[in-house]
């Protein structure tokens, strides 16, 4: 590309402000909560790794617990990675194995295990699983959970409604997929985590980038001007970019938004929650 | 003026509660009495010090007349300013007698209410909603604290050039601008959020070329995620930034604000001396009559 509007990388400059920033954030928002500790879904993946190494930052390696919960068709080397940031940063660990009740929700079901169909719910139910397995302990380890999404799979919707997107705060939605792998640099997180492609892991050999049609690199420099730069999609590709991917994307984050926003409320009173009752949730 | 023709100012860059005026009353008067050992003669606190910055519809819950009883509230603060001979400058949600609320700043010296400053310019885009809320202020006061002429802006107030063009042509030696403002935006090779690099940019331009002092304090602390950024700092007449608090971080430094130096500037570069009003004020009013 040749014009200078570009998405900002996170470099060894501006690093440190931005990781002093988000411990903060997990800090002061989870002490105002009257915990100081949280809980998060490890993946092994780079976005719940970053998440991980930031809380470690913030509340200490005693106050921040992972959860693994692999599916039978997760990868090994999934299992491997969480480990490794588990064993990196000294924290404590819960294994839980998701297969069991997600085979028995799924096994009267006739379709095949390859139809796309049946492929979308398991992957959304899995999601919902590790959900609620993790405001469970939530619960039990009087903790917040951590969010994990990235603001590129948010913007896109590639993610579950009340499953992977589902959290008390999230240090790195506002940080895109590409930004994360520069997060990821100076966090020092293993590179074994850094360099696999992404997936999802919701079924064998899924790639993100493959299911989404485009790269995110691609994607996240036109989200950049989309909406940290507001520019419109034919401004955006009078930039040069490929007018089809622009508008495509743009539509996703369109016909995405309802999974960023708290459910409709009819209203009926004077004042309706989240309409024209207006607090922060820092309120009280 | 002051002993050695200078004032020494304490920049309180503090964490407010929302909502919780109590906690942070108290949290000023504890800055004050630490500011006072150190020598200070005025403390400066960030926009809406004492209540928090996004306070949506508990701005209503948090108003206080300053003019009536309701101001019994900040009794502390009246009497530690009385006790310990000194002045700040904080800032609350005020409310008018006819039940207007303003984003306002008032200037309490040795138990006396000496100005109240009410925001000018109240953002209301992106992240912001003041507007919403909040009557805009009719103007910029500039009053005498012990000798020393001061003009406070808030936040926004500052990013209209005129608004420090009026303060200095008023008489201003010193303006004060405190804040609540958000850390946002990065750029590869820059050590700090952009919005930071703004601020410091536009208050070394209002110092230089207005030849006046400006002590800046921002808030730090999150509220619903948003972080402000703290880097209260001083930029003395030169344009040239001196006592400098760290990003993200509460904390206190104190001032030496010297006007021997603002003197020294002013001779050197009299631009607020040659400063034409009449001509501005002639080319605001054809602005004005054409845009009519």
């Amino acid at each position: 590309m040749k014009h200078k509007i570009q998405l900002p990388k996170i470099d060894e400059y501006n690093f440190p402000l931005i990781y002093k920033h988000l411990s903060n954030f997990i800090k002061i928002e989870v002490l105002k909560a009257g915990v100081n500790s949280v809980v998060l879904g490890l993946s092994g993946g780079i976005d719940s790794a970053a998440a991980c190494f930031l809380a470690v930052n913030a509340l200490g390696k005693n106050n921040v617990t992972a959860l693994i919960m692999p599916y039978k068709s997760s990868s090994e080397s999934s299992m491997e990675d969480a480990l490794k940031v588990v064993n990196m940063l000294g924290i404590s660990r819960y294994i839980v194995d998701i297969s069991k009740q997600i085979n028995e929700y799924f096994k009267n079901e006739t379709a095949a295990n390859d139809n796309i169909g049946i492929k979308v719910r398991k992957g959304n139910k899995m999601a919902r699983e590790r959900m609620s397995i993790l405001y469970d302990y939530s619960y039990k380890l009087n903790s917040l959970v951590l969010g994990t999404s990235n603001k590129s799979e948010l913007l896109l919707g590639y993610g579950t409604l009340f499953g992977d997107m589902a959290s008390a705060l999230n240090p790195i939605g506002d940080i895109y997929k590409t930004q994360i792998y520069q997060l990821a640099e100076h966090l020092g997180i293993p590179k074994s985590i850094i360099t696999k492609p992404p997936s999802a892991d919701l079924w064998e050999g899924q790639s993100d980038e493959t299911e989404l049609g485009f790269t995110y690199e691609t994607a996240d420099g036109i989200m950049y001007l989309l909406i940290d730069k507001m520019y419109k999609p034919e401004v955006v590709a009078s930039l040069g970019y490929d007018e089809v991917l622009v508008n495509e994307i743009y539509d996703k984050i369109k016909k995405s938004q309802y999974k960023r926003r708290m459910p409709l409320i009819a209203k009926i009173s004077e004042r309706t929650i989240n309409i024209d009752f207006r607090y922060l949730r820092d309120w009280a | 003026m002051k002993k050695n023709n200078s004032i020494k100012i304490c920049l309180a860059q503090t964490n407010p509660k929302v909502g919780d005026l109590k906690k942070n009353i108290e949290n000023h008067v504890e800055i004050i009495s630490g500011a006072k050992v150190q020598g200070a003669n005025l403390v400066v606190f960030p926009e809406l010090s004492l209540t928090g910055y996004f306070l949506k519809d508990s701005v209503y819950d948090l108003g206080i007349n300053i003019n009536t009883d309701e101001s019994e509230v900040l009794t502390d603060i009246y009497e530690k300013t009385k006790d310990l001979d000194i002045a700040v400058i904080a800032g609350f949600v005020e409310k008018d007698a006819d039940f207007n609320f303003y984003n306002s700043s008032c200037c309490i010296s040795k138990g006396m209410l000496l100005n109240v400053h009410r925001k000018v310019y109240l953002p209301t885009y992106g992240m912001f909603e003041e507007l919403r809320y909040f009557k805009p202020g009719d103007g910029f006061g500039v009053f005498d604290l012990n000798g020393v002429k001061v003009s406070v802006l808030t936040c926004e107030d500052a990013w209209h050039l005129s608004a420090s063009y009026i303060a200095v042509n008023k008489g201003a030696h010193i303006i004060i601008v405190n804040s609540a403002s958000p850390a946002r935006g990065i750029t590869a090779g820059l050590n700090k959020f952009n919005s930071m690099n703004m601020w410091e940019e536009l208050l070394s331009v209002i110092a230089f070329y207005y030849k006046s002092y400006v002590i800046y304090v921002n808030r730090v602390g999150f509220e619903d995620g948003i972080g402000f950024s703290g880097g209260s700092c001083v930029f003395n007449p030169s344009g040239g930034m001196e006592s400098k608090l760290d990003y993200l971080e509460e904390g206190e430094i104190l001032a030496d604000v010297n006007l021997n130096l603002l003197n020294n500037e002013r001779f050197k570069t009299p631009l607020i001396r040659d400063e034409n009003l009449n001509l501005t004020v002639k080319e605001l009013e054809n602005i004005i009559n054409n845009h009519k």
